[in-house]
């Protein structure tokens, strides 16, 4: 423990020696990593997007559903007014980072859409037009017309698609058929007052919105829903949230599902995304640990001499062994903070509004069962740093046991040999 | 048996030998060796080049084992020893200088000379004290922060001399201490080196043939093929 210092010393002159060698690797390192940040920052960034967008497609980062409803889509699997006010005020204890941006109650079904060209079918979503207009992606995309508003009795609003393949334009009467809560066949005159467009066929052609007020007198539903949503403000408080609602809400009659469950599309298309990811990083830790193995491998074997000496002085193998080790450490450590500054640079100082890839994206293009943002957002956060410089870190001391271990088995006769 | 007590043999060897497997044939390095190093001995030991006089003097310093027979340094006998006693033994009891000179690059010719002192864990004061006044009678003065690149080879051997010395070695090694330098300056560090066996005791066994360092010594060893083909003492 007393020579700690000494080899410390030993191993910091070592790395400052050979310092355009140190220089090549540490660069390489620090390139690895600042990269590192920035491709895992622009995949959370993207992926949090992805998440945001198909949240607001569908009904928000946690959902309360009656069981079943998931499987049978049916009205038969419905909450009460009760539950769904047990459910909404669960979500009102939430607080902080927790509480929720937006909160909405939906009653959905399928049904047919008809005009006086054709029928097709539809999913028809009753929604508190108050609310959703916040909430939803599909209201957000307004082409003509408006959202639904408050006081709104036979309004509908429908996607392009709908329109265009039932020859709808504003004003437009069409009548939405679909089974009441009694099993009955039930139809509804409404208008259209908005068209939207998501970019998603399926959505466009076969969404229509709307008053949950007009929805529940017209397929006999009372005060029921089918969802309640909440919108939060990461996706990564999900799983906190639905344990902690689970909890608050306390029967099994109520469902909670987080965004995973909810759309398994999306969570399925995220974790093949992640896994093209993982193989990247995996080649970029490759190439890292490469590097400095091929480094401090170099240096052992160029350094045979003096490593020897080092023995002949009263040096262990051990010791000997450390010093290349700490070099390893110390260049590792140096890359890390340079890395990390280049990183930040790079992903907040460039990018922070966003790296465009509209060049290399169609603006319609769609994974998942969402319409990718041709603009990603990195997502930077601190602990996102301190996981990539551990990261290296980890590579960089892994990197340099072995070379450590050939300086604990030099012949010191060998390396002394004149030459 | 020697008639000195154990305590007046720096180093001492009982059929030593040192066998290299090799294809096709095993190689006999070192063949059966029996030598005793006395304290204060200023030895040389000759012969031609793979008579065996660098694996015997790695041996002596615990930086190779033998294959067979026993060694002691003082009344230690270091052929049991570990990896790890052994390293305290060099430490402690040997000093080396090399052909190569062998300083450690990173290092200042102070730094290089006090090393075994830093290991030793001896205060700086004190390492710097020691170093300095041996660096006075050796004529390094004002080079201390020298690194070895910028020092010449008689410099660069002396600052080694100093490193070899600097702990009171029980036995110094000195592996052709001379051969990569001029005259003048192989007789200048020979001087050196007599001066501090006379003044200080301090014992050297060197492996040389270089004459200027043979003649100087109070005691020749000859090797050939690995034996010990004669002795003598002047």
């Amino acid at each position: 423990m007393r020579r700690i210092p000494t080899l410390f010393r030993l191993a910091a002159r070592g790395v400052l020696r050979e310092a355009r060698r140190s220089l090549l690797t540490a660069s390489a390192m620090a390139l690895g990593l600042a990269l590192l940040m920035f491709t895992r920052s622009l995949a959370d960034g993207g992926h949090e997007d992805w998440i945001n967008a198909g949240v607001r497609m569908g009904a928000g980062h946690v959902l309360f559903q009656a069981p079943g409803f998931r499987e049978s889509r049916s009205l038969d699997d419905r909450l009460s007014g009760k539950q769904a006010g047990a459910a909404m005020a669960a979500l009102a204890t939430l607080e902080g980072p927790l509480a929720p941006l937006a909160t909405t109650v939906r009653l959905t079904t399928n049904g047919l859409a008809s005009s006086a060209s054709s029928a097709l079918p539809v999913v028809i979503e009753g929604v508190d037009p108050k609310t959703e207009a916040s909430f939803s992606q599909a209201a957000q995309g307004i082409t003509e017309g408006r959202y639904l508003e408050p006081g709104d009795r036979l309004a509908a609003y429908v996607g392009r698609g709908l329109a265009e393949r039932l020859s709808l334009s504003l004003g437009s009467r069409f009548v939405l058929t679909a089974q009441s809560t009694e099993g009955e066949i039930q139809g509804q005159l409404v208008r259209v007052v908005g068209v939207f467009r998501t970019g998603l066929p399926e959505v466009d052609e076969g969404l229509v919105h709307i008053p949950i007020s007009t929805a529940r007198s017209w397929l006999g539903a009372g005060d029921a829903v089918t969802t309640v949503g909440a919108i939060l403000t990461t996706s990564r408080v999900v799983p906190e949230v639905v344990q902690a609602v689970r909890f608050d809400v306390g029967t099994d009659d109520i469902q909670v599902l987080g965004w995973r469950e909810a759309y398994p599309e999306l969570d399925a298309a995220l974790r093949v995304d992640d896994y093209g990811d993982y193989v990247f990083l995996g080649i970029l830790f490759a190439i890292v640990a490469l590097a400095v193995l091929n480094t401090v491998l170099m240096a052992v074997l160029h350094r045979k001499r003096e490593f020897g000496v080092l023995q002949a002085l009263g040096l262990t193998p051990a010791e000997t062994g450390f010093v290349v080790f700490t070099e390893g450490v110390l260049l590792t450590a140096l890359a890390g903070v340079v890395g990390m500054i280049l990183g930040a640079a790079l992903t907040w100082g460039f990018f922070r509004n966003g790296l465009d890839f509209s060049a290399f994206l169609s603006e319609e293009m769609t994974f998942g069962g969402i319409v990718i943002d041709p603009v990603i957002v990195p997502e930077f956060r601190m602990v996102q740093v301190l996981q990539s410089f551990v990261s290296i870190a980890v590579v960089g001391i892994v990197a340099s046991i072995y070379p450590a271990f050939r300086a604990t088995r030099i012949d010191v006769g060998e390396a002394l040999k004149f030459e | 048996m020697s008639t000195e007590t154990l305590t007046d043999v720096a180093v001492r060897t009982e059929d030593v030998w040192k066998i290299y497997a090799q294809e096709p044939e095993d190689v006999e390095a070192v063949r059966g060796v029996s030598i005793e190093v006395r304290e204060g001995d200023f030895m040389t030991m000759g012969g031609p080049s793979g008579s065996g006089k660098t694996t015997l003097l790695n041996m002596l310093g615990g930086l190779t084992r033998p294959t067979r027979g026993r060694i002691w340094v003082r009344d230690l006998e270091i052929t049991t020893l570990s990896t790890k006693e052994l390293a305290r033994l060099r430490l402690e009891s040997i000093g080396f200088v090399f052909q190569a000179f062998n300083l450690l690059p990173v290092l200042s010719a102070l730094e290089n000379a006090e090393f075994s002192l830093l290991l030793r864990g001896v205060p700086a004061e004190e390492r710097h004290r020691r170093v300095r006044a041996l660096f006075d009678e050796i004529g390094l003065n004002g080079l201390e922060d020298r690194r070895p690149g910028r020092l010449s080879g008689g410099q660069q051997q002396r600052v080694a001399v100093a490193r070899a010395v600097v702990g009171q070695p029980t036995l110094v090694l000195a592996d052709e201490p001379t051969a990569n330098l001029d005259s003048n300056t192989s007789d200048s560090l020979l001087d050196v080196m007599e001066r501090l066996n006379q003044e200080h005791g301090t014992t050297f066994l060197f492996s040389t043939h270089d004459p200027r360092v043979m003649e100087r010594a109070r005691r020749r060893v000859s090797l050939v093929d690995g034996k010990i083909e004669s002795d003598e003492r002047w």
